[in-house]
């Protein structure tokens, strides 16, 4: 008897869980399976009833029924609530989220900082100098003497006789050199000036990295190295690279240093002028008549000294052709860094 | 300086080295070249036509039709130029030839409806010159499908080399070829001169006086008489053309062609258009003007070097001879002047007058004052035998004061200790030797060295040093991977500006860089501009005073390219003049000072789903400057002034003060400054003196322990007169709470029709709490209660929602 129930019970369930279309119904099932009053609850009851032999095998299947009972419903239960989170969900995730500023440091700024942690790496001071400079600081301490065609090399803005805009940072050279002892080793980056025409290749002004070191054993093997292994850092440790004898009146012996032409790998191209070399910076030992103008004694000491510019390097590094694109400061110029 | 590497076998044998071995040598031992034409390469595919029938081309009136044999077939070529004509032979480019200007592949063509398989090319075509007036007609006895190169010994090599100011030597072939030696260890012949003189003395022929000695040590002169002015042989006028001179007459084509060789320039006088047959060199001693052989009137000022006759000025010393002396064609009898004059009056000179020459170009640098004889001998030799002329006998060499041969010491010793490499004392000296410098070794380690004239960049023996290294090539100097740090302190001056880029780019501002030169009206409009003596345009006449005029010239360009939402900021120095002064004569009648400013303009928030569009205003600027103030820890040290009344650049505005000195400034620009930038949307700016910033001594930050305890919040409401100022109400009401008050927001202003005109609501929060306890609800609700009634009063505010 009892076990006929439990079969007419287990036949009703799995027709009125087929019949289920919605929470409210499972809510209707629940009660009267489930619930206090439910069927279930009232077929254990019947088990007082039973005759106490059968007692354990009626029971097993009262509590199996129990438990197909239970499964079914949870079961049911889970997918209907997430069909229902699915249809009533308030919050569209696919919306774009909202916007959030952050603002780019010039191309300039992040090329220079570059360079700057490299050589901060190897123990270089970093200082700066005035850009509105005296004739002697430009010049005359640098072994450029008056009325001499060295002086072409660097087209000068004027104010007067004696100041100018900088042609180059080597006078911060002199400044760091009158205000202190060797051993001196800093990279002095900062802006100059140049009167030449602008066009896509030149600007009225730039930007340049200087370095010095000046100790009692400094040469230009020393010098070679250094900039080897800047080098290597900044363009990649399989670049090629040669010096080549140069002049600049403050430094003697002279050099520039070319890298393998990064476009044609050496091959030639109009970037390189089709011959597989990119000047990118000059350098040389310290000349002995700036170690006089700063009253170092330059048999004790010997020094080099280097530059490059910013705007050449990162012209190159970035693939940009017309260096006034730097200037024109076109907002989307700039967060494109 | 172009080159020829034909030119240079005359005076070095270097047949045996490839060119790309000589270029490359050349490179890297400082003569840098940068351009290389091998002419037999460029030209290899250039042959002799003969146009055996020309046609008027049947749809173009200016083109002709013409058949070119090749030698090998005859095809149908169209031609432009006037000049063609049957039975010509011409230079004829193949289908396929690259054409030397513009380095143009030669492509089968259709013009106008005929096909063209070729081209007959005219001289700039080939790049041979800039003649652009017709073909070139060669020499009919030259057989067609002749290569060019053969048939106008076109096998020449020409670099364009860049010589640096300090080798004015190497300006000329045998300076070139005199490296070549030393660089591949070989002989350097200089020419001979085969001087036949004539038997009349020179001194009855020409006298010669130096009047000032000072900026000419030598004047060196030869005299040929009954010369021929004509054409130069080919030979001669293919030299010099095929460095890029052209050919004018024999007399100043062996000038040039010595001056080429030499280094030494030479400038030849008609002997009978000199007064007094007479040559005195001095200084002019007031303005005046004189005409140039180029026919062009130029002024000169007082002290400039003049070569005279005994009458007139004939020629502007070492810059460009005059019209009134110059060779022309039935000239008779020629002067030669070899001198050497002071480089820097003749720099003074050419810059003064802008006019810049091969012989300035040279004197300037410095020419070998003792080669002037032998450069007049070789000239003068060359005129005799090509224009046919009597050479007087001897020469007239004005020499006062002889300029000795420089004597520098060299130790093996200092040259190790400069380049971190040893060169043994043979190799240096082999070296040495090769460049034409006396050598004598005084102890082992040690070498004195007379270095000659025409090498006046050797002054010391660091100089001497660099030719070792530059002519052992520098990949022999080692590059050593190691490097030694001194362990004193490192110094960033950069870092707080680095910081600073930092923090207005997490504020969301981008980066910008402006050129300093502005003109006149924007750099004055904001201070005393120091002004440039040699712009490159009046655009750029002026150092800025501000960073202000260039930021509302970068919003303007923004907008004009349709970005109209901007954050921006710069930093960069300013110069102005200091008070009363007009001009800089030191460091002190002037600042140079480091700037910063912040730019806002458009829309800080676009239209969007989760928001309406907002405008920047001035409470972002003022946000922006304070939370920046805030990350460099100067938020407590500075105060704020505010104004609104008349400025010439801003509406309202804000000032930065610390201890009374303005430091920074900004806040809405007036639109009638922004019209004149065509500027039609609000632009906020503030500007900071860095430089100032930077001078602030900052108090160190200190950890503070956070706060344990509760805190307790109350709010309230007032409606105010307009006329009541936040700043005064905040202040107030911290002045008389109790000191458990801590903090008072403002979080709601408005006005409305209810509140009545000239109202607005101000509602605060205030903050309470203790760090040391647990505040009570009475201890608050009092000093609330009383602050309630104190305002009120104070402000004649009435309470809202009570
Ligand atoms: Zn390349």
């Amino acid at each position: 008897m009892l076990t006929d129930n439990i079969t007419r019970v287990k036949k009703d369930f799995s027709k009125d869980i087929a019949d289920v279309k919605d929470i409210g119904d499972l809510e209707e099932i629940r009660i009267k399976y489930l619930g206090r009053n439910g069927i279930i609850s009232k077929l254990f009851d019947q088990l007082k009833d039973v005759p106490k032999d059968d007692k354990p095998a009626v029971g097993k299947e009262l509590n199996l029924l129990r438990i197909n009972v239970t499964s079914q419903f949870e079961k049911l239960q889970t997918s209907l609530a997430s069909e229902k989170d699915e249809k009533e969900s308030k919050v569209d995730l696919t919306l774009p989220g909202k916007k959030y500023q952050i603002g780019s440091k010039h191309i300039l700024t992040q090329t220079l900082d570059e360079m700057k942690s490299i050589f901060k790496g190897m123990g270089f001071s970093i200082h700066e100098g005035p850009e509105l400079e005296s004739d002697y600081y430009n010049f005359e301490a640098l072994n450029f003497p008056h009325d001499h065609p060295a002086r072409d090399m660097q087209d000068t803005f004027f104010i007067n006789e004696d100041f100018l805009l900088r042609t180059h940072t080597s006078p911060v050279q002199i400044r760091l050199m009158e205000n202190m002892k060797p051993p001196v080793r800093a990279i002095m980056p900062g802006r100059v000036y140049r009167n030449e025409a602008v066009s896509a290749r030149s600007y009225c002004m730039f930007h340049q990295v200087e370095g010095l070191y000046v100790d009692t054993d400094v040469t230009f093997a020393e010098l070679k190295g250094t900039l080897v292994a800047f080098a290597h850092q900044y363009y990649g440790k399989d670049l090629k690279y040669r010096f080549r004898p140069s002049f600049f009146p403050f430094t003697e012996p002279s050099a520039e240093m070319d890298i393998t032409c990064f476009m044609c790998k050496g091959e030639g191209c109009n970037i390189c002028k089709y011959t597989g070399w990119l000047e990118i910076l000059g350098c040389g030992m310290v000349h002995p008549n700036v170690f006089k103008s700063v009253n170092y004694d330059s048999e004790k000491y010997t020094g080099y000294a280097f530059g490059m510019g910013i705007e050449r390097i990162a012209m190159l590094k970035y693939g940009i052709t017309d260096i006034r694109i730097f200037f024109e400061n076109d907002f989307r110029f700039l967060k494109q860094f | 300086m172009k080159v020829s590497l034909n030119w240079l076998n005359d005076y070095v044998d270097l047949k045996d080295i490839s060119t790309g071995e000589i270029v490359d040598s050349l490179t890297m031992s400082g003569l840098e070249v940068e351009d290389v034409v091998d002419q037999k390469e460029m030209y290899k595919n250039f042959i002799v036509g003969f146009v055996e029938k020309k046609e008027k081309h049947p749809n173009a009136d200016r083109l002709s039709v013409c058949i070119v044999a090749t030698g090998k077939e005859s095809v149908s070529v169209i031609c432009g130029a006037r000049n063609v004509e049957r039975g010509q032979k011409v230079v004829f480019a193949p289908v396929g030839t690259i054409i030397p200007k513009g380095n143009v592949e030669l492509k089968k063509a259709k013009i106008r409806g005929v096909e063209s398989s070729g081209m007959i090319c005219a001289e700039d075509e080939l790049l041979l010159s800039e003649d652009h007036s017709g073909i070139m007609v060669l020499d009919p006895k030259l057989k067609e499908g002749t290569p060019i190169v053969d048939a106008l010994n076109l096998d020449d090599v020409l670099m364009e080399i860049a010589i640096t100011p300090n080798r004015p030597d190497a300006l000329s072939h045998l300076g070139v070829a005199r490296d070549l030696s030393a660089i591949f260890k070989k002989d350097l012949h200089l020419p001979k001169i085969n001087l036949k003189e004539s038997n009349i003395d020179i001194n009855d022929t020409a006298s010669i006086e130096i009047a000032d000695e000072k900026n000419c040590p030598r004047y060196s002169s030869l005299v040929v008489l009954d010369v021929k002015v004509d054409d130069s042989p080919d030979w001669l006028k293919n030299k010099i053309s095929s460095i890029g001179l052209r050919p004018i007459n024999n007399i100043v084509d062996i000038t040039n062609y010595v001056m080429y060789e030499t280094g030494q320039p030479l400038h030849a006088f008609d002997l009978d258009r000199l007064n007094g047959k007479k040559i005195i060199v001095k200084s002019t001693k007031r303005k005046s003007e004189f005409t140039t052989l180029d026919s062009k009137e130029r002024e000169l000022l007082r002290d400039t070097l003049m070569i005279c006759d005994a009458e007139k000025d004939v020629a502007i010393a070492g810059v460009m001879g005059g019209e009134n002396s110059e060779i022309y064609y039935d000239t008779k009898n020629v002067l030669i002047e070899s001198a050497y004059f002071d480089p820097s009056s003749i720099r003074k000179t050419s810059k003064y007058m802008q006019l810049s020459t091969d012989a300035s170009y040279r004197f300037e640098r410095g020419t070998d004052p003792n080669n002037t004889l032998f450069a007049a001998e070789r000239t003068a030799a060359l005129i005799g035998e090509i224009a046919d002329g009597k050479i007087a006998k001897g020469s007239i060499d004005v020499y006062p004061k002889m300029i000795e041969e420089r004597i520098v010491k060299f130790r093996l010793r200092r040259l190790n200790k400069i380049l971190g490499f040893n060169v043994s004392a043979e190799d240096s000296i082999q070296i040495f030797e090769k460049l034409g410098f006396g050598v004598k070794q005084l102890a082992n380690e040690e070498l004195k060295v007379t270095v000659p004239t025409y090498r006046p960049d050797i002054e010391q023996e660091v100089d001497l040093i660099e030719e070792i290294a530059r002519i052992s090539g520098y990949h022999n100097v080692p590059t050593i991977p190691r490097i030694s740090i001194t362990l004193d302190t490192k110094h960033d001056e950069t870092v707080l500006t680095n910081n600073v880029r930092d923090f207005s780019n997490a504020l969301g501002l981008s980066e910008i860089i402006n050129n300093p030169l502005q003109p006149e009206l924007l750099a004055k409009s904001t201070g005393d501009a120091v002004k440039l003596s040699n712009p490159l345009s009046m655009d750029m006449a002026y150092l800025r005073t501000s960073l202000l005029p260039g930021a509302l010239s970068v919003v303007a360009r923004n907008l004009n390219r349709g970005e109209k939402n901007l954050s921006l900021f710069e930093i960069g120095n300013v110069f102005n003049l200091k008070e009363d002064k007009s001009d800089i004569n030191s460091f002190d009648d002037f600042d140079e000072e480091e700037k910063i400013i912040f730019i806002l303009s458009g829309k800080k928030v676009e239209r969007d789903w989760f928001s309406d569009t907002k405008e920047y205003d001035f409470y972002d600027l003022k946000g922006i400057v304070n939370s920046f103030l805030s990350k460099i820890s100067l938020d407590n040290l500075l105060n704020d002034s505010y104004y609104s009344i008349y400025n010439n650049i801003y509406e309202f505005y804000l000032t930065k003060n610390f201890k009374d000195r303005e430091v920074g400034l900004g806040g809405k620009i007036r639109s009638d400054v922004l019209k004149k930038f065509d500027i039609e949307q609000n632009v906020y700016c503030f500007e900071f003196n860095f430089s100032e910033l930077k001078q602030i001594p900052v108090i160190q930050n200190k950890y503070s322990e956070p706060l344990k305890y509760p805190k307790v919040f109350r709010d309230f409401a007032f409606v105010f007169d307009k006329t009541v100022l936040f700043d005064d109400v905040r202040n107030f009401i911290q002045v008389k709470s109790s000191k458990l008050l801590k903090n008072v927001n403002v979080f709601d202003i408005f006005e409305s029709k209810e509140l009545g005109q000239n109202k607005r609501s101000m509602a605060f929060e205030l903050e309470y709490f203790d760090m040391d306890r647990t505040l009570t609800e009475e201890e608050v609700e009092k000093d609330f209660e009383k602050l309630i009634k104190l305002v009120s009063k104070q402000f004649n505010a009435k309470l809202r929602g009570n």
